[in-house]
């Protein structure tokens, strides 16, 4: 069968699949994100504002989860943490659930590291709004509360806009790495494509050109967020 | 539980023993990678249109599409081809660590040459402007004023990228290669002690980065020395 | 009948880094005072200014604003916090500062800075407070530009609308922080007329500043704050004529 047969929607085509494994990227891709912006801004508010002790722990989990190779984090979580819960479940009494899915060991792994990332971010872009602006808004009795909604938060998405477009194409590419524990997303449909055809060539090409497709997607996205943002900021000078 | 030391310790063992697998890949990746993206940068920089649109397409793929796909690309889809297949580059292309070698050091290029171009374009038009006019030629120009301003600019950033390297040689375990990664799979297959074996290895592995990162910052603090800091000016 | 007292600070210690830059410095404003503190570099004052509306969080003392007593305690390991962020910040609604660096919060327009503590510390009614705070800009001379960001504005203009935003609260007292040292001399002529004016209306203000001048003939207390203690402190007459302390003059016409 031609290469672009293969790759169609005919009966024995495998474009249907191609794209449902794209589908999936997105999925746990934007999971993972979702993950690593609330635990990242968690992480970063807790290392700015929290005592000496949970200051430590953030910045030990930003260390380690920077630091040990991504695939090795689906490997521990994927295996670990059934043990973990099987443990935790006996003690209780419980029979031991098994294997958890692999999307939500997957998106789990990739969103813990994602968010020690972007923690980083967040922390970043604290730093570089004056703390003058927040004195002020102490000075006329505004609370922490009000302080994060009307000073920080504002400010904060404009000026981490960019920052946050990397980390998502590092999330889009780190989905790549579920495919080791069997989850369908694009690069495991296309392994299994080229395994099934003996064509590699023609399917690991077919998933570059998909994955140039998605991550030029979304940096025409955020460059257009990025601009519109900035525009505001233009208009009113 | 039972076994404490009596597991970890040549379990460990085992792992140092593929530590100079990983450190191969990363040191030989980490070299041509720094190069490759120096002749990246010399390409965005050259009046000739052919080689910034090659930097440019070279940075879109590889930055574009994820490390594993390039490797499982070089490794398995190349070996499709008739010209690598029966060329006479085939004994390297078969081997699984020049392989890895070979999609490290594509990937990382592109993005230590987006480093060196953003660190180009933030050094001092005023140095390179005095330089001009006390007469340097364009090659002391470079030597003396460019270059070091350029490292003492790209090194925080070019450190990070050594770190995330340092982390990809792991991917090479997804291709047969006994790395650490590698040998910590091996090691479970046959144990099944999979959160043990696996938290060694991240051990060894966070124990390299830290390695890496101190012997950067060192190198950092040397470039920062050289730098006079100026004195605060004692008010009148 | 004397005016009541709007802030008392009582024996104000503070210390930064080992070095202590206040001994026990204390003060009391009452209503319509214009205080202001004179002092060299290192001498103190931004730092107890700063106490008084707990940006600074004094090591020892205690500062009173209106019924506001500040809750400060000492934790565990002996050092003094702010024992109640939530009475700190309703406090701290008693007064207004305005900054050297003016501080304008820059993604919001003039009106909205001027109309954020109304509206949403003191949650008045949306349509009153910016009536007013479009009356205040009109005050302040800065009406035109309600609707600008603080981008758009000179450091004079900035600090024109810092000012407005200070008034917008109605606060007991409005605590000054060298107002005028980040300008330009045309603008500092600008600034300190409006203070001037703002001043004769009855405001009560304590102005930390270097500028003489203002401090003659505006100020209704002059305290001298010198390595960390009250020097000396009087009317102006007082403190700018002939029995003035040495030391006092000594800061006033440094030897050449």
């Amino acid at each position: 069968m031609s290469g672009l047969a293969l790759l169609g929607f005919g009966p024995d085509g495998w474009g249907r699949l191609l794209l449902s494994g794209c589908l999936l990227t997105l999925q746990v891709s934007l999971c993972s994100m979702a993950i690593g912006t609330v635990l990242g801004g968690l992480l970063a508010w807790a290392r700015i504002r929290g005592p000496r002790p949970v200051r430590a722990l953030t910045a030990a989990y930003g260390i380690v989860l920077r630091g040990v190779p991504e695939l090795l984090v689906i490997f521990l979580l994927y295996f670990g943490l059934p043990s973990l819960i099987a443990s935790l479940w006996s003690a209780m009494g419980w029979p031991p659930p098994g294997l958890l899915p692999a999307f939500v060991t997957g998106g789990l792994a990739i969103g813990l590291v994602s968010a020690a990332y972007q923690a980083e971010v967040f922390r970043g872009g604290v730093a570089a709004i004056p703390v003058g602006q927040f004195e002020a808004a102490r000075a006329l009795g505004l609370t922490d509360l009000l302080c994060l909604r009307r000073i920080l938060i504002p400010q904060m998405l404009r000026i981490t806009l960019p920052a946050l477009g990397n980390v998502w194409q590092f999330n889009l590419k780190d989905s790549a790495l579920v495919s080791v524990i069997g989850l369908a997303e694009l690069m495991r449909v296309s392994l299994v494509g080229a395994g099934s055809t003996r064509q590699p060539f023609l399917f690991l090409s077919a998933a570059i050109v998909l994955y140039l497709v998605l991550t030029s997607i979304s940096d025409l996205a955020f460059r257009t967020l990025d601009r519109r943002f900035s525009q505001d900021a233009k208009e009113a000078s | 539980m039972a076994d404490g030391s009596g597991f970890y310790a040549p379990t460990l063992a085992q792992l140092f023993g593929a530590v100079p697998v990983t450190l191969l890949i990363l040191l030989v990746s980490m070299t041509l990678a720094t190069l490759l993206a120096a002749v990246l940068t010399a390409c965005s920089a050259s009046a000739s249109p052919g080689l910034r649109a090659f930097r440019a397409g070279w940075t879109f793929l590889f930055r574009g599409t994820p490390l594993i796909l390039q490797i499982f690309m070089i490794y398995y889809g190349l070996a499709m081809l008739p010209w690598i297949r029966w060329g006479p580059a085939w004994p390297a292309f078969r081997d699984p660590i020049f392989c890895t070698c070979l999609a490290l050091t594509c990937c990382c290029s592109a993005y230590i040459g987006e480093v060196f171009r953003g660190a180009l374009a933030a050094v001092p038009a005023g140095e390179i402007e005095a330089g001009k006019a006390c007469g340097m030629s364009r090659l002391q120009l470079l030597r003396r004023v460019i270059a070091p301003a350029l490292i003492r600019i790209a090194l925080p950033s070019y450190s990070n990228e050594v770190i995330m390297l340092a982390k990809s040689t792991s991917l090479a375990s997804t291709i047969t290669v006994l790395d650490i990664t590698g040998v910590a799979q091996g090691i479970i297959s046959k144990t099944y002690r999979t959160l043990d074996v696996f938290l060694c290895a991240a051990a060894l592995y966070l124990l390299i980065n830290a390695i890496l990162s101190a012997g950067l910052r060192a190198w950092a603090d040397r470039l920062s020395i050289d730098r006079p800091t100026p004195k605060a000016v004692e008010p009148l | 009948m004397t005016s009541p007292i709007v802030l008392t600070a009582n024996n104000i210690r503070k210390t930064f880094n080992g070095r202590e830059v206040l001994k026990g410095v204390s003060l009391e404003a009452r209503a319509g005072d214009v205080i202001a503190i004179l002092g060299g570099s290192g001498s103190g004052k931004s730092t107890f200014l700063r106490c008084l509306n707990l940006l600074e969080v004094p090591d020892d003392g205690e500062v009173m604003v209106g019924d506001f007593r500040a809750p400060l305690a000492r934790n565990r390991k002996g050092r003094m916090v702010i024992a109640d962020p939530r009475a700190a910040a309703r406090m701290r609604g008693e007064t207004a500062m305005v900054f050297q660096g003016f501080n304008l919060w820059p993604h919001m327009t003039v009106l909205e800075n001027v109309m954020e503590a109304p509206l949403r510390v003191q949650r008045r009614d949306g349509a009153e407070v910016r009536e007013k705070a479009l009356a205040l800009l009109e005050r302040v001379g800065m009406a035109a530009f309600a609707g600008a960001y603080p981008k758009r504005l000179s450091g004079g203009q900035q600090q024109r609308v810092a000012i407005a935003r200070a008034l917008a609260t109605n606060p007991k007292v409005i605590l000054f922080d060298e107002p005028t040292s980040a300008l330009d001399p045309e603008r500092v002529r600008d600034v300190l007329a409006l203070m001037r004016s703002i001043a004769r209306e009855g405001c009560t203000m304590i102005v930390v500043t270097h500028e003489m001048a203002f401090a003659r003939d505006v100020s209704t207390l002059v305290v001298h704050l010198a390595d960390g203690v009250v020097e000396s402190s009087g009317s102006p007459a007082h403190m700018f004529g002939l029995d003035a302390s040495p030391a006092f003059r000594g800061f006033l016409a440094p030897a050449p």
